[in-house]
């Protein structure tokens, strides 16, 4: 298969939005490489996600965890409707590197999101996705919302 | 005073084991509140290391009312009121920056670092009206009184209130803790800092601080998540930080009856002390040993023995000891207050701990965690509910009457309700002081 493939890329990014628009975590996370972690700084041009707070910055243990509590019974928070509407445009290839079979995509997407009231997200993502057996992986996802150092209310999905 | 809400009626909505459902939906009580309460108590605005150089500052809220502190050309800190003297626009907007002056983006009156009018444009348009540049009474109004523990800058709008030693008494022991735990003695704000917007009355966040009756219930799903998880793993794994940190959040009734519960006067309290969710965190390598250099082993010893929870600087500050993380409690309306996270890095520890900061805040503290976004819907239920008048009153009755009373403090088993009880004391008094 060439690398990058622009169809196959694209076509990831459609899909996990398709996870998040219905809410199933467990098909989501399986997009996801074991090393994988997700990302949605607090600051805009936030560098590091290990000495400055972030909104998110869950690796595949956390993600494990999350979606094993997502929906769950017991969580006051988890007791309600979770539904999104993604739509992603201006999906851009910035870097490949041909012998690690990896690349580096931006994208912009706007989120409706509906839980106890219908709220929008917008901004950029950065995917970095790996081509492993001839289908790409999302190593690594990073969210920045244009209202990131904004008063938030809970976000309890990811985005 | 507002005029709906009188003395008498104040009186009735304050029981020894319950409240009036009104204190927490009621704008007339809240705008009283910010008149009462809030114009009078010590509020925290923030910590001088975040404004290191002259010229350096931060905006906050006391109350309703928007301040700056502010680094002066004499290393003073001081706390200004942020609004204009001119036609009262609020003249920073920004959170925090540098400024060599402070310039009304409106009519451009200016000021200096230390409040003092600067300038005006056009001046000659005053001559004889009375009105002086260099008038003192002219700057950017100073808070009544402004004073610091450890860099932990608190301000009143009351001159008479009693200074900030004696008005957080034993709670202050906390900050000296947070401070002492760094090998310097020195603790800097770093890191970023969450806002998170909470639809209720700000009392209640205060009150389910010092709750030991929630953790289980409302925090039990994320503990069983991790444990469902930690068990799918190979035997023999090693429980990650996440781990450590989620699991005493579904701990027992005996674990948080044991870990106790203080309050002492004007509102203030603490859970824990000797023990808490923290106390079995493991060693974050070369702490222990920057500690041991700087202070000996005797006096590391004692400095992290303490263990307070989560201590109450009421009304405004909350901090967490053992993990370096401040909650500021900022209300805006009768349903609505922001919660203000910050991060205090140790200065002479290990990276590590700060780290361990970090990631604590970001699975309990954010609007995406795991821990803060239930008990926020309780809060927004309790808001929800509270405007029925099916019942007027909210329990606070756990094990009342059974507290041991000492001078300067009272301390119950974990799970009693004495937090909110102590707390609606201080809240009656101060509410019900006339000026």
């Amino acid at each position: 298969m060439p690398h990058p493939d622009a169809l196959q890329i694209e076509q990831l990014l459609y899909d996990e939005a398709d996870c998040l628009d219905h809410a199933d975590l467990n098909a989501w996370c399986e997009l996801y490489t074991e090393d994988s972690d997700y990302w949605m700084p607090v600051s805009p041009e936030q560098t590091d996600p290990h000495r400055h707070i972030s909104l998110f910055y869950d690796n595949r243990l956390m993600m494990e965890i999350r979606r094993r509590n997502f929906g769950h019974a017991f969580a006051a928070s988890m007791e309600y409707a979770v539904r999104c509407s993604h739509i992603i445009s201006n999906i851009r290839i910035a870097s490949t590197d041909s012998d690690s079979r990896k690349c580096r995509v931006t994208s912009n997407f706007q989120a409706v999101v509906y839980y106890k009231q219908q709220r929008i997200y917008a901004g950029k993502y950065t995917h970095e996705l790996v081509l492993v057996d001839e289908v790409y992986r999302i190593q690594h996802k990073r969210v920045d919302l244009i209202n990131c150092d904004a008063e938030q209310e809970n976000l309890v999905i990811y985005l | 005073m507002s005029k709906s809400v009188d003395l008498s009626r104040l009186r009735e909505l304050v029981e020894p084991t319950r409240v009036h459902r009104h204190v927490y939906t009621d704008p007339n009580i809240f705008d009283l509140e910010m008149e009462r309460i809030w114009d009078r108590a010590w509020i925290y605005v923030g910590h001088d290391s975040q404004t290191p150089q002259a010229g350096d500052f931060i905006t906050a809220e006391i109350g309703m009312d928007p301040v700056i502190m502010v680094r002066g050309d004499d290393d003073e800190v001081r706390v200004l009121f942020n609004r204009c003297r001119h036609k009262g626009a609020k003249i920073n907007a920004q959170c925090s920056g540098h400024a060599d002056y402070f310039r009304c983006p409106y009519h451009g009156w200016t000021y200096r670092k230390d409040g003092t009018l600067r300038g005006v444009p056009a001046r000659e348009g005053y001559t004889d009206t009375g009105f002086e540049v260099g008038n003192p009474s002219a700057g950017l109004i100073p808070l009544a009184q402004v004073d610091s523990i450890r860099g932990f800058v608190f301000a009143s709008k009351s001159a008479t209130t009693p200074d900030l030693r004696s008005y957080l008494g034993d709670a202050a022991l906390t900050l000296e803790n947070i401070a002492d735990r760094a090998p310097a003695g020195i603790v800097e704000v770093a890191g970023g800092r969450l806002l998170y917007k909470h639809p209720c009355n700000w009392k209640m966040f205060v009150e389910n601080l010092n709750d030991a009756m929630h953790p289980m219930i409302a925090h039990s799903s994320v503990g069983t998540a991790a444990r469902n998880y930690m068990q799918s793993q190979p035997n023999g794994t090693v429980y990650p930080r996440e781990a450590e940190i989620l699991f005493p959040f579904g701990s027992s009734y005996e674990f948080f009856d044991k870990m106790g519960v203080s309050g002492l006067p004007n509102g203030h309290g603490f859970m824990g002390g000797s023990t808490s969710i923290h106390s079995a965190y493991s060693d974050i390598p070369g702490y222990w040993d920057a500690m041991v250099t700087s202070y000996g082993e005797a006096r590391t010893m004692e400095i992290l023995s303490s263990n307070r929870h989560i201590t109450i600087f009421y009304l405004s500050f909350t901090a967490k000891d053992a993990i370096q993380a401040i909650r500021v409690v900022r209300p805006r309306a009768v349903n609505e207050t922001i919660i203000e996270t910050y991060h205090l890095k140790l200065v002479g520890a290990p990276e590590e701990m700060f780290e361990r900061t970090i990631l604590y805040s970001r699975l309990i503290n954010s609007s995406s965690g795991l821990v803060g976004p239930d008990d926020l819907d309780c809060y927004s239920r309790l808001q929800e509910g509270l405007n029925s008048s099916s019942s007027d009153w909210v329990d606070m009755s756990r094990y009342a009457g059974q507290e041991k009373v000492s001078p300067h403090k009272r301390a119950a088993t974990g799970t009693s309700d004495l937090a909110s009880r102590n707390q609606f004391q201080a809240w009656l008094q101060l509410m019900a002081a006339e000026k």
